[in-house]
C-alpha cells in the first residue's frame, strides 16, 4: 500500500510528467485547430467560388494580388530564433547554469515580443478591406490568429524568464521543458501559416 | 491538492483569492460588457454603404460579449493562478487548501472551488438547470405543435425556441455524464486523491456558466433563429441573437477542451497502484473515449463559429459564396465535429450502464476486451461519417458511398456493446432496481434509434426523410432515449455516493416508467408524421398529420411530468432521503471503498488494486 497522503509531497518528476501530458493534449486541441485552419484554406483555394479567390480588376475595384508570403516566413523565422533561445536556456539549467537559463530566457521573450509586434504590423499594413475576396479572408485568419498565438507566447516566455530570474528553477526545471513544448508548436503551427500562404 | 510548491508566499491578511466569488463574477462581468458596450458606441466607425447588413452592431455585440466573458473570468478568479506564475508567486498550501474549498461549508459551491468532489455537484446542478430550461422549451414547441394551425407563438419566437431547444439539450447531453459523475466519481474510482489538474477542473466548470450568459443574452437580441446547426449562410444574416450563440459555442468548445485534457492525463498518470488497462473498470473507458474524442472535434467547431463571427462582424468572406466563401465549407466544418459528438454523449452513458450492469446482475462484464474493442471502434468511426449529414446537399456526390459505408460500419461496434449488455445480463440474477430496468430501456431505445439510422445512413431512403420529422426522432431515439437513459440511472446509482443518501426508490420507479412510456408515445408518433412527410422546424403542418402530432405532444407531457417527479426526488432525496450505507450496491469499484462524506483528499491512504472490478460470482475476489 502506498503511504504518500499528500500529492504536494511527490516527486518533481512526477508532476512534471504529468503536467507534459496535459500540456501536449491541450496542443492536441491546437493541432486541430490548425489544420482545420488549413483546411479552410486548401478548401476555398480549391473551390474559387465565382472566381473571388482573387477577385479581378473591376471597374470601381482594382484586382486582388496576394502578398508576398515573405512576412509570414518572417515571422517564423524570429519565433524559430525565440525557440533556439529557449532551447540554449533549457540546455543551461539543465547543466545547473543558471546564467545560461536566465540569458536564453529573456532572449526567447524579447524574440516573442518582435515575432508580435511584427504580426501586427503585417496586419495593420496590409493592403486590403476585409471583404476583399477569400484568399484575402484566408490572409487575415492566419495574421490573427497566429496574432494571438504569439501573445500567448508572450506572456508564457515572460513568465519562464520571470521566473528563472527569481531563481524558482533552482530544484528542478519542468515548467522550463513544458515551456519547450508550446515553443515547438508555436513555431510549427506559424511555420504552417506561412507555408499555406506561399501558395496563393 | 496536485499542486506542487516552489517559492510560496504566505498570505498577509485577506488574499485575492478569498474575495472572489461568483458575485464578483457577475459584477465584474456586467461592468465590463456596459463599459466596453458603451465605449464601442462612442468610437466605432459608422459602416460604408457596402458592409454587411449588422455589420457594426456585430461588432459591439461581439465585443461586448467578450468583455462579459473576460470581466467574468477575472472576477471568479480564473486568472490569479496564472499572472501568480507569471510573477513567480506561486499558490501557497494554504491558498491551495482554500481553493479546495476545506471547511468552507456550501460557499464552495460559489466560488472557483477546485475540489472534484465540488465541482461534480456543480456540473450536476448546472446540467438540471440546463435540462429544466431546454426541456421548457420543448414543452413550448409541442404545445404549438398540439394544433395545425399552430400560431401560439410567433413564428419568429417559435424559431428561435427551436434553436436554443437544440444547443441547450446538445450542450445537456454532452456534459451530463462527464460532467457530475466523471468529476465527482471518475477520480474516487481510480483511487486518485483528485482530478491531475484542479485548477483546470474548475475553469472548465466556470466556462460553462460564463457561456450561459451570452446564449441567453441573444435571447433578447433576436434569438437564434437557424435551428442549432446555425449553417451558413442562414446564421450570417440571422439577427444579433446569433452572436450569443457564436460566442456560447467557442466558450463552450474551450471548457470542453481543457476537460478533456485534464479528464485524460488524470485516467493515465494518476490511476491506484495495481489498476492496470485490463482492472480499469469501463466507466472509465467510456469517460476517456468521450473526452478524447472531443478534444480533436470541438475545436474544428470553434473554428466554424470564430469564422462565422468574422464573416458577420468583420465582412470576410468564409461562408459568403458572392465573395468567394462556400457554405459547404461551414457543413464541412460543422459536421466535422458533429458526428463524432453524438457519441461524445453516447459513450459514456454506455459505459455506465455497462458499469451498472454486472453490479445488478452479480456477475462479471461479459467480455471486457469487446466492450474496449466496441467503444475504440466507435470512436474510430465516428470521425469518418460526417458527410452522410450532407448527402443531399449536392457536395462531392462521389463520396456519398464511401460514407454510407463507414456509416453502416459503424453498426459493427455499436453491436459489439449491445452483445456486452445483452450477455451480462443473459442468465444473471436480476436486482431489479431502477439502474437495471434502465439498461433495458437502452437496449429498446437504442435499437429503435440503430435501426432508423440505418436508413438515413443510406443515400436513396435518406433524399426521401431528410429535414423531416423523422430525423428528428431518430436522433431523440439515440440521444434522449439511449444517452439521457444511461444518465438518469447513474444519477440513482452515485446517488448515495453524492450526497450520502439513497434516491427515493418509488420516485425512481415512478419517473421511470413515465419518461420511458411518454417517450416511446412522443417519438413514435413523430416517426409517423416523418415518414408521412412533414418536415422538421415548422411552425404548423397540414391536418393531416393532426393526430400523430397531438400523439407525440401527449408524450411530451408525460415525459415532463416524469422529469418533475425525478426532480422532486432528487431534492427530496438529498435533504430527507434514508442515510446511505457505504456501499447499498456491493460493488466492487474503489468508489464505494470511502465513507460519507469524503475526505477532501478521498483517501487516507492511497488504495492497491489487486483484482479486476468485476469479479462477482470467482472466489477471491
Amino acid at each position: 500500500m502506498s503511504v504518500e497522503t499528500h500529492a504536494h509531497h511527490e516527486h518533481p518528476d512526477v508532476v512534471g510528467s504529468r503536467n507534459r501530458l496535459g500540456v501536449i493534449l491541450l496542443l492536441v486541441a491546437d493541432i486541430a485547430f490548425a489544420l482545420s485552419m488549413m483546411f479552410v484554406y486548401f478548401y476555398l483555394r480549391g473551390q474559387n467560388v465565382n472566381d473571388m479567390w482573387l477577385p479581378a480588376a473591376t471597374s470601381d475595384h482594382p484586382a486582388i494580388t496576394p502578398l508576398s508570403a515573405s512576412p509570414g516566413w518572417t515571422v517564423t523565422a524570429i519565433a524559430a530564433f525565440g525557440l533556439l533561445a529557449h532551447f540554449y536556456g533549457l540546455k543551461g539549467v539543465r547543466a545547473g547554469n543558471q546564467t545560461q537559463l536566465k540569458l536564453g530566457s529573456l532572449v526567447a521573450f524579447v524574440a516573442s515580443a518582435v515575432a508580435l509586434v511584427y504580426q501586427f504590423n503585417t496586419i495593420a499594413t496590409a493592403p486590403f478591406t476585409f471583404n476583399d475576396g477569400a484568399y484575402v479572408s484566408c490572409f487575415y485568419m492566419f495574421a490573427i490568429l497566429n496574432f494571438v498565438h504569439l501573445a500567448l507566447t508572450v506572456f508564457i516566455s515572460l513568465g519562464n524568464w520571470n521566473r528563472s530570474r527569481l531563481g524558482l528553477y533552482v530544484s528542478d526545471h519542468w515548467h522550463v521543458d513544458i515551456v519547450r513544448v508550446w515553443w515547438v508548436w508555436m513555431v510549427v503551427s506559424s511555420l504552417l501559416g506561412a507555408f499555406a500562404l506561399s501558395y496563393p | 491538492m496536485t499542486t506542487v510548491m516552489s517559492k510560496s508566499v504566505s498570505a498577509p491578511g485577506k488574499s485575492i483569492i478569498e474575495k472572489l466569488n461568483v458575485f464578483t463574477a457577475v459584477a465584474l462581468g456586467a461592468i465590463s460588457a456596459i463599459v466596453v458596450w458603451r465605449l464601442s458606441l462612442a468610437f466605432l466607425p459608422q459602416d460604408a454603404d457596402s458592409a454587411l447588413i449588422f455589420s457594426r452592431e456585430d461588432k459591439i455585440t461581439l465585443l461586448s460579449m467578450c468583455a462579459w466573458f473576460v470581466g467574468f473570468m477575472t472576477g471568479i478568479g480564473a486568472l490569479v493562478g496564472p499572472f501568480r506564475w507569471l510573477m513567480g508567486k506561486d499558490l501557497s498550501h494554504e491558498e491551495n487548501m482554500f481553493l479546495a474549498g476545506k471547511d468552507m461549508g456550501p460557499k464552495r459551491y460559489f466560488r472557483y472551488t477546485t475540489d472534484h468532489k465540488v465541482v461534480g455537484i456543480q456540473y450536476l446542478f448546472i446540467t438540471i438547470l440546463i435540462f429544466f430550461l431546454g426541456g421548457t422549451l420543448a414543452m413550448l414547441i409541442r404545445t404549438n405543435l398540439g394544433t395545425p394551425e399552430g400560431g401560439w407563438l410567433h413564428a419568429q419566437a417559435y424559431n428561435s425556441i427551436v434553436g436554443t431547444h437544440g444547443i441547450l439539450m446538445i450542450v445537456g447531453t454532452i456534459i451530463m455524464v462527464t460532467g457530475p459523475f466523471g468529476n465527482f466519481i471518475m477520480p474516487i474510482m481510480i483511487g486518485a486523491r483528485d482530478m491531475a489538474f484542479p485548477r483546470l477542473n474548475a475553469l472548465s466548470f466556470w466556462l460553462i456558466v460564463a457561456a450561459a450568459i451570452p446564449l441567453l443574452w441573444g435571447q433578447f437580441i433576436g434569438g437564434i433563429t437557424t435551428g442549432w446547426s446555425a449553417y451558413n449562410p442562414l446564421a450570417s444574416q440571422a439577427p444579433l441573437g446569433m452572436d450569443g450563440y457564436i460566442m456560447y459555442i467557442c466558450i463552450f468548445a474551450i471548457s470542453t477542451m481543457v476537460a478533456g485534457a485534464n479528464i485524460t492525463t488524470t485516467v493515465v498518470k494518476m490511476r491506484a497502484k495495481g489498476m492496470t488497462w485490463n482492472r480499469t473498470p469501463i466507466f472509465i473507458y467510456g469517460t476517456v473515449a468521450s473526452v478524447a474524442l472531443a478534444l480533436p472535434a470541438f475545436p474544428v467547431f470553434f473554428l466554424s463559429q470564430v469564422l462565422s463571427a468574422f464573416d458577420r462582424a468583420l465582412g470576410t468572406s468564409f461562408y459568403n459564396t458572392k465573395l468567394g466563401g462556400s457554405g459547404w465549407l461551414y457543413e464541412n466544418l460543422f459536421w466535422l465535429m458533429g458526428h463524432p459528438e453524438v457519441y461524445v454523449i453516447l459513450i459514456p452513458s454506455l459505459a455506465a450502464l455497462m458499469e451498472m450492469a454486472p453490479v445488478f446482475t452479480r456477475r462479471p462484464l461479459f467480455s471486457f476486451n469487446v466492450a474496449i474493442m466496441g467503444i475504440a471502434g466507435i470512436s474510430g468511426l465516428s470521425v469518418l461519417v460526417w458527410a452522410h449529414h450532407m448527402y443531399i446537399s449536392g457536395w462531392a456526390p462521389l463520396l456519398n458511398a464511401p460514407f454510407m459505408l463507414t456509416t453502416e460500419l459503424i453498426s459493427i461496434p455499436t453491436g459489439m456493446l449491445f452483445l456486452v449488455l445483452i450477455g451480462t445480463l443473459w442468465r444473471g440474477r436480476l436486482w431489479m432496481t431502477m439502474p437495471l430496468m434502465s439498461i433495458f430501456a437502452l437496449l429498446w431505445n437504442f435499437m429503435i434509434g440503430g435501426i432508423t439510422g440505418i436508413y438515413l445512413s443510406d443515400v436513396p431512403a435518406d433524399g426521401f426523410l431528410h429535414g423531416s420529422m423523422y430525423v428528428t426522432a431518430h436522433f431523440h431515439y439515440t440521444l434522449m432515449g439511449a444517452g439521457l437513459t444511461g444518465a438518469l440511472a447513474s444519477l440513482v446509482y452515485w446517488f448515495p455516493k453524492m450526497t450520502g443518501r439513497m434516491f427515493d426508490k418509488t420516485l425512481s420507479w415512478i419517473s421511470f416508467w413515465m419518461v420511458q412510456i411518454g417517450f416511446n408515445v412522443a417519438f413514435v408518433g413523430m416517426f409517423m408524421v416523418g415518414l408521412a412527410g412533414q418536415p422538421r422546424r415548422v411552425e404548423s403542418y397540414a391536418p393531416t398529420f393532426n393526430t400523430a402530432n397531438m400523439v407525440t405532444t401527449a408524450g411530451a407531457y408525460i415525459i415532463m411530468i416524469g422529469m418533475l417527479v425525478l426532480l422532486y426526488g432528487v431534492i427530496s432525496s438529498a435533504r430527507s432521503g434514508v442515510k446511505a450505507p457505504k456501499n447499498p450496491w456491493q460493488a466492487k469499484t474503489l468508489e464505494w471503498t470511502v465513507d460519507y462524506p469524503i475526505p477532501l483528499e478521498n483517501f487516507d491512504v492511497l488504495p492497491t488494486v489487486t483484482s479486476d472490478p468485476y469479479g462477482y460470482g470467482k472466489a477471491q475476489s
